[in-house]
């Protein structure tokens, strides 16, 4: 039986400054299924869901739901109009009542006049939890369910208020519902979820690929913003749709790569038996001057927790860090800072940078002591030190007493090296480089990075696409549920093909 | 794979349920306010201990009924902000500007007004008024409450001072009075007044869509804004009726003194917030209500007339009431909401 098309997009187009994140493509979305979304960061899955929930707006193309083009202003209209989403950080009042927040903004459908009917509402809650087979006490606080339970109430609320707007087929989105959840926890989930499929359609967005293709009828695979292929859940196979999201073949020269050194014998860092309770197993390694080491695996591997613990805003339960032979301990940054260990953050808005200073401010912060005069800071000096940083990294800006919020992605990205390279950093911790810059500045930070390597400082990075870590590092290490996996090394003339690495990070 | 976070909390809610699951747990956790109850008789044990049980006489109970009556008020008032999640400091300033008002539109003997029981429309009018300020600084120029209600506090306070010419005003209007210092069945008017308005705010926090509104945007703002709650519009009418319960206060205060001065508003926050702290009322936004605010009154005036009984130093009398704030904010706030303290 041919099923009905709920959503269809015809070219659906979406540019944001410097990046096109949907190139304009045919997508369908039917009745009464699940439809399982997959591709890498910046594939362009959030973008569409958003786009779905009405929080963007299509540059070009159509949306067209229940056969009609719509335009959607917000999450509250996507409601109404029978699509809604269940979001990864959730959107449930802990200090509410599980009835409260099923309700909220519609318990005029339970009031007489001025009041409120709490028994209608508790009652009403308890045969909706009931319909979509929950066990949950209509009036416990929220902030005492567990992380699935709230997801549950949430999506309850979703199907609920689509009832309550008289859609026959309600579609509900799921951004990575199961990160939050443990293994019990994730099989009700698609239980519940497969029961739901009787009368709504459902779309998942997952990095776990088995758990995709388990649960979906329909698989699509998203890529740099384009459409790839889609496969019913019979035909899916876990390595073609690796391949797929991977996609292109990596392009000779591209990262620089063509500029990459082999690191010298000498050890500067290592790591012995390193294990956080819980999160990360023992783990040891070794950093050699000049090196450029990845660590690779998903959110969850560990590997985010493991530089932490070098970088000081996080403490080791177990093991050791040598630091050229010496055994060191890092408690606090300032520690990993005296080790002449840098981290330079993901989000450099929030954690790398002042963004209220200016970029000398910024660059001199951990190297005021070597400015002074008699004691004190000295002007001149503070000027000479900067704009010397700012020329190694080729800042782009009107003056070094420019305000760092003002300045481009990339240049801020080059700040925080700078301040880094200016407090004489040997190892420098990199966090995601290229997030959030664009193509042009990219190509820069990995010159800067080879130029690093070549002057002897020896980096760990973790990027954002694994064709990024695999064309940047000499060595990867690959995590996987806070175990080290597989160790492998990319030489520039020999690097290994994505798909063999993905197969061990999933 | 456990993380640590979700096995810690998975042993507090195995504690909290076997905490739970035994009867004196159960009547505990049926009863809103069964800790403050608690800490109210720990309270009353020691001061009839210290007393010879002068401290839990009827007519030493009365007087901590009716000397606990506007207090009761004003936290009754503040407390409605805080459950927003925001702050309310203009409660001295709000109740001067009133009190100077009563004092000049009733019968008077510095000025020919009379407005008679028209003063209690105007007194909610002016409170009412300055507290739609307070939200409109708040919601529309994005100003912390904090700051921006203290602001409100002195300049108001200001202005009550100089059309006061910062003297008092004596009243020549008896009838308030006479109903303030009045009893029914032996309790203080007043107090069953506190009463009466604790009771309609509970129903407007229990019983009415405001209600649940005004706590979802305590729990989180923005979610509530996601959800479809009208975040600004509840927020000024919260500040408003807030300010509208001030000026009762100052109506109030001035009938019991017979006078009035700007100074009347004067170290009336302090209690106010106290008694907000000490019921279980969280200054993190969203939880505890009226009856909080109610009891956590009675314990902070029941407080302070012990100690007066044990006739003990007046300084020390302050400290304790610092200490008992303090103790009482490190219980009930949130630490997990607020991301840096400031």
């Amino acid at each position: 039986m041919e099923k009905k098309k709920i959503i269809e997009f015809k070219g659906i187009r979406k540019v944001f400054p410097g990046v096109v994140a949907l190139k304009g493509f045919d997508l369908a979305i039917y009745e009464k299924e699940i439809l399982g979304l997959v591709g890498e960061n910046g594939a362009g899955k959030s973008t569409l869901m958003k786009i779905m929930t009405g929080n963007y707006q299509p540059d070009g193309g159509q949306f067209l739901l229940r056969g009609k083009p719509i335009v959607l202003g917000g999450s509250m209209e996507a409601i109404e109009h029978g699509i809604g989403m269940v979001f990864q950080e959730g959107s449930i009042l802990p200090n509410l009542t599980v009835t409260e927040n099923l309700f909220l903004c519609h318990e005029k459908e339970f009031s007489k006049g001025w009041f409120i009917s709490e028994s209608a509402m508790v009652a009403e809650a308890r045969r909706a939890l009931e319909e979509n087979g929950l066990d949950i006490n209509p009036t416990t606080l929220c902030g005492n369910l567990s992380p699935a339970q709230r997801q549950m109430v949430e999506i309850t609320r979703l199907l609920w208020l689509s009832r309550l707007y008289r859609h026959e087929n309600p579609v509900l989105i799921l951004d990575e519902p199961t990160t939050v959840l443990l293994e019990k926890e994730i099989k009700t989930l698609f239980e519940i979820l497969n029961r739901i499929k009787e009368y709504a359609t459902v779309v998942l967005i997952s990095h776990r690929l088995e758990e995709i293709i388990e649960n979906s009828d329909r698989i699509v695979v998203l890529k740099d913003g384009d459409y790839v292929t889609e496969m019913l859940r019979e035909k899916a196979d876990i390595f073609k749709i690796e391949q797929l999201m991977v996609g292109r073949d990596m392009v000779e020269g591209y990262y620089r790569r063509n500029e990459q050194i082999d690191p010298t014998d000498s050890v500067v860092l290592e790591v012995k038996d390193l294990a956080i309770e819980s999160i990360l197993e023992p783990i040891s390694f070794t950093l050699h001057k000049g090196e450029i080491l990845a660590l690779v695996g998903l959110i969850g591997s560990g590997k985010e927790e493991l530089v932490k613990c070098l970088g000081g805003s996080m403490q080791a339960t177990h093991g050791s860090i040598y630091r050229n032979g010496k055994k060191i301990s890092i408690k606090q940054p300032k520690h990993a800072i005296a080790h002449a260990i840098g981290y330079i953050p993901i989000d450099r808005r929030v954690e790398g940078l002042a963004t209220d200073l200016d970029i000398a401010d910024n660059i001199n912060m951990l190297v005021y002591k070597n400015l002074k005069v008699r004691g004190f800071i000295d002007k001149k000096k503070e000027r000479d030190n900067a704009t010397h940083w700012m020329g190694v990294v080729k800042v782009k800006a009107t003056s070094h007493r420019m305000k760092c919020g003002n300045l481009s992605g990339g240049n801020q990205q080059k700040v925080v090296l700078g301040k880094w390279l200016s407090a004489d950093a040997e190892i420098l911790i990199v966090d995601h480089p290229t997030r959030g810059i664009d193509v042009g500045a990219k190509d820069e930070i990995y010159h800067h990075i080879r130029q690093l390597a070549k002057q002897g400082k020896s980096m760990i990075i973790m990027c954002d696409t694994l064709e990024e870590d695999i064309g940047l590092c000499n060595r990867m290490l690959i995590l996987k549920d806070g175990k080290k996996v597989n160790e492998v090394s990319c030489p520039p003339d020999a690097k290994p093909a994505p798909t063999d690495i993905i197969e061990s990070i999933v | 794979m456990k993380t640590k976070n979700s096995r810690r909390l998975e042993n507090l809610f195995a504690l909290r349920s076997k905490v739970s699951a035994s009867i004196v747990g159960k009547l505990y956790h049926s009863i809103p306010i069964s800790g403050q109850i608690i800490s109210l008789g720990i309270v009353a044990l020691i001061f009839s201990v210290g007393t010879n049980g002068q401290f839990l006489h009827i007519s030493n109970i009365m007087t901590v009924l009716g000397l606990s009556a506007i207090p009761m008020i004003l936290c009754l008032a503040v407390h409605q902000v805080i459950i927003l999640g925001a702050m309310d400091l203009s409660l001295e300033g709000i109740v001067a500007i009133t009190a100077v008002s009563a004092g000049l539109l009733l019968k008077n003997s510095v000025t020919a007004n009379d407005v008679g029981l028209w003063i209690i429309p105007i007194v909610m009018l002016i409170g009412g008024l300055a507290g739609l300020v307070n939200g409109l600084l708040n919601t529309k120029l994005r100003m912390p409450s904090f700051i921006s209600t203290l602001g409100m506090s002195w300049t108001l306070f200001g202005v009550a001072i100089m059309i006061s010419k910062g003297s008092s005003i004596p009243l020549r209007d008896l009838r308030f009075q006479k109903v303030i210092i009045s009893e029914f069945l032996g309790i203080p008017t007043v107090f069953i007044l506190a009463i009466l308005l604790g009771l309609v705010l509970y129903i407007m926090q229990n019983k009415t869509k405001l209600g649940k509104h005004m706590y979802a945007i305590g729990g989180n703002e923005i979610l509530a804004k996601q959800a479809g709650v009208k975040v600004d519009r509840i927020k000024i009418s919260i500040f408003g009726l807030t300010g509208m319960i001030y000026g009762l206060a100052g109506l109030l205060l001035v009938a019991r003194l017979n006078s009035s001065a700007a100074r009347y508003g004067n170290n009336l926050l302090f209690p106010a917030m106290t008694a907000v702290a000490v019921g279980g009322v969280s200054l993190s936004g969203g939880v505890g209500g009226a009856l909080n605010a109610v009891i956590g009154t009675i314990i902070v005036v029941a407080l302070n007339n012990g100690l007066v009984l044990m006739q003990i130093n007046p300084y020390m009398q302050s400290a304790v009431n610092g200490i008992v704030l303090i103790s009482a904010v490190a219980l009930t706030i949130d630490r997990n909401k607020i991301g840096i303290i400031k």
